[in-house]
């Protein structure tokens, strides 16, 4: 650990996508992560929300360094990892992080049984012998609930609910015991009564083990119960953050406020009213707008807004907004 | 104005009789929304399909009535359905339709060309009223010169409902119509939706597994469970006071933003279609299931007037 205590700090990290268009023209780049700040003590879980395109899923991506940074720093546990070089350096990283997937069908391999699914990062990194790698397995089975382990030990993905693969998959996120887990959309793909017991789950395991969970979402109504933090992200910036309930009660960038407006909660009396949420599209992330980029959408946006990207500024202790309004 | 009853479409596949939609019965007003609600797997869709006669090849069963003004459209054959009925009568959005748009046709021309297979409106005039639904859906009408891929998704899901719109049907079968779509997104095409329905008297069949989604149209609800309706119910009975067990934990499991809730789910998972539990289906995971939910089919018990429940626990 690092001496101001922070496992995670992530330091203006851009992440560019080359995108050519012909031999002779100049690469165009889709900035999908353009410019993000932001520091984790070991055992904090954050929810990263942001719609498509707004390059959630690649800064997590860009965190496990299953995409090469393209400027900025990642330290973790007090070392700078943006660009490991070293294999042994690069192993270390892989066992202390973990990455959970929103197809779990897509995940698993469908030749293997679940029991090799899971031994696999074992054998990899050379953990234990045979015994002692069939105790880890029983136990990690256990611990996701997937019992009487002997029964699913042997099976083969296809023959799992999407439900009890996404909790294989878990259990292989977590069998190296690491300290940093991202979970991408990992409950957006299961059905709505499925979706509280993985939530619950991973929750319990982030609890007890101490990891830091980095849960990656669209849903802004799942977030309350699994994190005390939330980022909200739009066009490659993240433009809010703070502690969860005080950002659901308490929004403050326009995008947060339009968000919270666009989602229902069950209720007879939606059908008679219209909802407040702006117009339009997010802006392409290849030729973003200038200044803010929710600027062009935005109900309240000033002049200045439109030419000069605003600072992120802290309004209240630990809540961090992106915006104009607040400077 | 629109009376389900008995309907029933089976598939044959390699494994057995698929039952999607088993004696299924409802009933629709003029101007009114039905939101179909349940997980997937539940029958939703087939029950859209079977309502528009869109069936697959493998259709093991398809009867019962389904009844448009007093007139049984099933006894209508194929071509008599294709030319009346659909699109007509009765239109649908798919799920995920915006995709589907085809790529080489400009969208004006795609939105325009029910009206000219089905009623032979001459093209000129079905391109005008192309742009004119264009507009009712809220995107300029320079985009119906355009091809779909200068489209957002959007604006592709809106012109999709301008293509539903077209031909002035009585019912709009509405599937999932905005699941691939984002929330700011999702909710701008509600606030079109409901517009619409203000507008013009017209219904719609909202199909859709998201229930919070669902209160944004419905003014009844039918919930889903293994091919059948278990509940069917007003929306302010359903949301506030639902009373299937399945229907009240699918309630407890849907998080909320603005009130403080301990969620719950349900344990397992539903059951095949091709070999539905005997009883209740629902009994395997119910918690207040008694010795008869096993053996007998519950029947629909009216517990208040326009409130259905197929439970015993209310026979």
């Amino acid at each position: 650990m690092s001496g101001n205590g922070y496992l995670l700090e992530v330091k203006d990290l851009r992440k560019w996508f080359e995108v050519r268009r012909g031999i002779f023209s100049k690469p165009l780049w889709l900035k999908a992560v353009d410019g993000v700040s932001f520091e984790l003590r070991p055992g904090e879980a954050v929810s990263l929300v942001g719609e498509s395109g707004s390059g959630k899923t690649t800064l997590g991506k860009t965190i496990l360094l299953l995409h090469e940074p393209t400027d900025g720093k990642i330290i973790f546990k007090g070392e700078d990892v943006t660009h490991l070089k070293d294999k042994k350096k690069l192993m270390w990283y892989r066992r202390e992080t973990g990455l959970v997937q929103q197809d779990p069908f897509g995940a698993m391999p469908s030749f293997m049984t679940i029991y090799r699914i899971l031994e696999e990062p074992l054998i990899i990194h050379k953990v234990g012998d045979k015994k002692e790698r069939e105790e880890i397995i029983y136990k990690a089975l256990e611990e996701v609930r997937l019992t009487p382990v002997e029964d699913f030990a042997p099976k083969y993905p296809h023959m799992l609910s999407g439900g009890q693969l996404q909790r294989v998959a878990i259990a292989r996120a977590l069998i190296l015991r690491p300290s940093l887990v991202v979970a991408d959309e990992p409950v957006s793909m299961l059905d709505a009564s499925v979706r509280v017991e993985i939530l619950n789950l991973m929750r319990e395991m982030q609890e007890s083990r101490n990891i830091t969970f980095i849960y990656i979402t669209h849903d802004l109504s799942t977030t309350r119960y699994f994190s005390e933090w939330i980022f909200i992200m739009y066009a490659g910036h993240i433009v809010e953050r703070g502690p969860t309930q005080r950002v659901i009660r308490n929004p403050l960038h326009p995008y947060t406020k339009a968000l919270l407006a666009a989602i229902p909660d069950p209720d007879p009396e939606n059908r008679k009213r219209f909802r407040d949420v702006p117009p339009g599209e997010p802006p392409s992330l290849i030729a973003p707008p200038p200044g803010c980029r929710f600027a062009p959408r935005c109900p309240v946006a000033m002049d200045k807004c439109k030419k000069e990207e605003p600072p992120e500024v802290e309004v209240e202790h630990n809540h961090f907004v992106k915006c104009w309004l607040y400077v | 104005m629109l009376e389900v009853k008995d309907l029933r479409l089976y598939y044959a596949t390699r494994k057995g009789v698929v039952r999607a939609v088993d004696k299924v019965s409802f009933t629709l007003e003029k101007g009114e929304t039905l939101a179909i609600v349940g997980e997937s797997g539940c029958g939703k869709s087939s029950m859209a399909k079977a309502l528009i006669r869109l069936l697959p090849r493998n259709v093991h069963t398809y009867d019962g009535v389904v009844s448009l003004d007093g007139k049984n459209l099933m006894e209508l054959s194929d071509e008599e359905f294709r030319r009346e009925v659909r699109w007509r009568q009765i239109s649908m959005v798919f799920q995920g339709a915006q995709n589907a748009l085809n790529p080489v046709l400009k969208v004006g021309f795609q939105i325009a060309e029910p009206l000219m297979i089905q009623e032979g409106v001459p093209k000129e005039e079905a391109l005008e009223r192309a742009r004119k639904a264009l507009r009712m859906v809220g995107v300029h009408e320079s985009f119906a010169d355009r091809y779909p891929f200068e489209l957002s998704g959007g604006m592709r899901q809106r012109a999709v409902i301008a293509m539903a719109m077209i031909t002035n049907p009585k019912i709009i079968i509405l599937d999932e119509p905005t699941s691939a779509l984002d929330v700011i997104t999702q909710a701008n095409i509600m606030n079109l939706l409901k517009k619409i329905k203000q507008e013009r008297e017209i219904s719609y069949i909202f199909i859709t597994h998201d229930i919070a989604l669902s209160s944004e149209l419905a003014d009844r609800v039918a919930v889903m469970y293994a091919g059948q309706i278990v509940e069917f119910t007003d929306a302010e009975e359903f949301y506030t006071n639902p009373k299937h067990p399945y229907s009240q934990k699918l309630m407890a499991s849907v998080p909320t933003l603005r009130s403080d809730k301990k969620l719950e789910f349900i344990p397992g998972a539903p059951p095949s279609l091709l070999n539905p539990p005997p009883g209740c289906r629902f009994h395997p995971r119910c918690d207040k299931a008694i010795p008869r939910c096993r053996e007998e089919e519950p029947p629909e018990v009216a517990v208040k007037e326009k409130h259905y429940v197929k439970c015993w626990l209310y026979a």
